[in-house]
C-alpha cells in the first residue's frame, strides 16, 4: 500500500510539473511581446522544475541522490531568475516601443 | 549617498530612466539600425551631443535631476535627428507577406519595426510542415525500438573493441576512468589535434576581429558609446548571484580537471566549466576586475605552455612507439590523485587550453580586443 501511495504522489507531482512546463512552452510560443514570453519561460524554469525534481525524489526514495537533485534545484533557482532579470533589462534598454507594448498588454 | 548611486549607474540607463517622461528617447537598437542604414553621420552628431553635454555637466546627478539648462536643447536635437525614419526594407519583406488586419501594424505606429509577418506563404505549407515533422518523429521512434536492448545478454557480442578496452585500459594507460584513458591515450592524436584546433580558432578570430591597433579617436568613442548602451553595468542582482556562484563554479571545474582520470570528467569538460566561470565573473564585474588576474598575457602564457607540454608528452609517446614519457607515477588507483601516469598532467594542460580558449573567444567577439 505505501508503494501505491508513493506511485500516486509521484504521478501527481510529475504530471503537474509537466503541465506547468507545457504552459511555459505554450506561453513562449503564443505570447507576442518579449516580456510576456520571459514571464512564461521563468515559470517553467522554477516551479515546473521543482515539481519534476520532487517527483524524481519521491520515485527514487530518500538517499544521497536526493541531495544532488536538491542541489540542481537550488542552482537553477539561483541562476534562472537572474537570467530572466538580465533579459528583461536588455529588452527594456533596446526596445523602442516598450511603453506602448506595456500599455497594449494592460488593456 | 545619492551621488555615488548616480555614479554607479551607467549614463545611458540613468538618463533613460530619469528623463523618460520628458522626451522621446530613441533606444539603442534604433540607433544601431540607423547607423547601419545612414552611415556614421547621425551617430556622430548624437555622440557629440552626448559628450558635450557630459562635458558641460560633469556632475551627473544635477543633470539627471532634470533642472539643468541644457536639457531642452538636447531634447530639441533628439527630435531633429532622423531616428523615426520608416524602415523601408522591413515594410517589404522578402519572404512571406504582411498580415493586413493585425493589430500590431495600426497606422499610428506605421514605422513600427515589429510587424507580424505571415511566414507560411501557401496555405498547405503549415500542414506539410506538421506532416513532415510527424513522419520524422515516427521514423526516429521506429529506429529507437529496433536498436539492441541496453545491457542485454546478446548485445554487441561481435565487438571485441569494448572488451579490449575494459580489459587493458588500466594496464596500458593507468586510467581508472576508461573514457579518459581512451580519449587521452588510445585516441591521443584526435585529442591533440582538437586542442590545436581550438588554439588555431582563437588565432583566426584574433586576426579577423582585432581592432586594437588601428583604432582612431572616432572609432574609440563609438565603441565606448556602444559598450555603454549594450552592457548592463553594475547589476546588483547579477553581482550577488555571481558572488555566490563563481567560487563554486571554479572549485567544481578544478575538481573535474584534477579528478578526471578517476571519475567522470576530464580536461575538456572541466576546462569548459572553468571558462564559463571566467565568463560569468567578467559579465558581473567587468573587464577591470578580471584583468587583475586574467589578461591577454595570461592567456598567451597558459595556452603556449599547455600546448607545448602537451605536444612534448604526446609527441614522445607517438615517436617512440607508445612508450610514455618517464614520469615515475604509478598506475591508477581509485581515490589517489597522483596515480595514473601522465593522465593527470595531460588533463591539466587540456583544461587550461579549453578554459583560455572559451574566455578568449567570448571576449574577442564581445569587444574585439583582449
Amino acid at each position: 500500500m505505501p508503494d501505491t501511495l508513493r506511485l500516486i504522489v509521484f504521478a501527481a507531482l510529475l504530471f503537474s510539473g509537466l503541465v506547468i512546463q507545457l504552459t511555459a512552452v505554450l506561453g513562449v510560443n503564443r505570447f507576442r511581446y518579449a516580456m510576456n514570453r520571459i514571464h512564461a519561460a521563468g515559470m517553467g524554469d522554477t516551479l515546473g522544475l521543482l515539481l519534476v525534481a520532487l517527483a524524481a525524489v519521491v520515485y527514487t526514495g530518500f538517499d544521497a541522490v536526493t541531495l544532488k537533485i536538491l542541489l540542481v534545484v537550488a542552482f537553477l533557482w539561483l541562476t534562472s531568475p537572474v537570467c530572466s532579470h538580465l533579459i528583461g533589462r536588455l529588452i527594456r534598454e533596446t526596445d523602442d516601443d516598450f511603453s506602448k507594448e506595456a500599455k497594449e498588454w494592460k488593456r | 549617498m545619492s551621488e555615488t548611486e548616480h555614479a554607479k549607474r551607467s549614463p545611458a540607463s540613468g538618463s533613460s530612466t530619469e528623463t523618460g517622461s520628458g522626451k522621446k528617447r530613441s533606444s539603442a537598437f534604433s540607433r544601431l539600425m540607423d547607423w547601419l542604414e545612414n552611415g556614421d553621420e547621425a551617430l556622430e552628431q548624437e555622440m557629440e551631443a552626448t559628450l558635450s553635454e557630459e562635458d558641460a555637466a560633469p556632475d551627473h546627478s544635477s543633470a539627471v535631476s532634470g533642472e539643468g539648462d541644457e536639457r531642452p536643447e538636447h531634447a530639441g536635437k533628439g527630435a531633429e535627428t532622423p531616428y523615426n525614419i520608416p524602415y523601408s526594407n522591413v515594410n517589404t519583406p522578402k519572404y512571406g507577406k504582411i498580415i493586413p488586419n493585425s493589430p500590431i501594424n495600426k497606422p499610428d505606429n506605421a514605422d513600427n519595426r515589429t510587424r507580424s509577418v505571415d511566414f507560411y506563404g501557401k496555405w498547405w505549407y503549415r500542414w506539410a510542415s506538421v506532416i513532415i515533422c510527424l513522419l520524422v518523429i515516427g521514423l526516429l521512434m521506429a529506429v529507437v525500438t529496433m536498436m539492441p536492448q541496453f545491457g542485454g545478454a546478446d548485445t554487441l557480442v561481435d565487438s571485441e573493441v569494448s572488451a579490449y578496452y575494459v580489459e587493458h585500459t588500466l594496464k596500458d594507460t593507468g586510467a581508472v576512468n576508461i573514457v579518459t584513458g581512451i580519449i587521452l591515450d588510445y585516441r591521443g592524436f584526435d585529442t591533440l589535434g582538437e586542442s590545436h584546433v581550438l588554439f588555431i580558432a582563437v588565432c583566426a578570430v584574433l586576426l579577423m576581429l582585432s581592432i586594437k591597433g588601428e583604432k582612431n579617436e572616432k572609432e574609440r568613442l563609438h565603441s565606448a558609446a556602444m559598450e555603454q548602451l549594450f552592457e548592463p553595468k553594475n547589476d546588483v542582482i547579477l553581482q550577488s548571484a555571481a558572488r555566490i556562484l563563481t567560487p563554486i563554479v571554479f572549485v567544481f571545474g578544478l575538481y573535474i580537471v584534477f579528478n578526471g582520470h578517476l571519475s567522470p570528467g576530464g580536461g575538456f569538460s572541466g576546462g569548459a566549466v572553468l571558462g564559463a566561470g571566467l565568463i560569468l565573473y567578467q559579465n558581473a564585474f567587468g573587464y577591470e576586475k578580471i584583468e587583475r588576474f586574467f589578461t591577454h598575457r595570461t592567456f598567451r602564457a597558459v595556452s603556449v605552455v599547455c600546448l607545448l607540454s602537451y605536444s612534448l608528452m604526446k609527441g614522445y609517446h607517438f615517436f617512440t612507439g607508445a612508450n610514455h614519457l618517464e614520469n615515475g607515477i604509478s598506475a591508477g588507483q581509485p581515490g589517489s590523485i597522483f596515480s595514473a601516469g601522465l593522465l593527470l598532467p595531460l588533463n591539466i594542460v587540456v583544461g587550461g587550453v579549453v578554459a583560455c580558449t572559451m574566455y578568449a573567444l567570448y571576449t574577442m567577439f564581445r569587444r574585439g580586443e583582449f
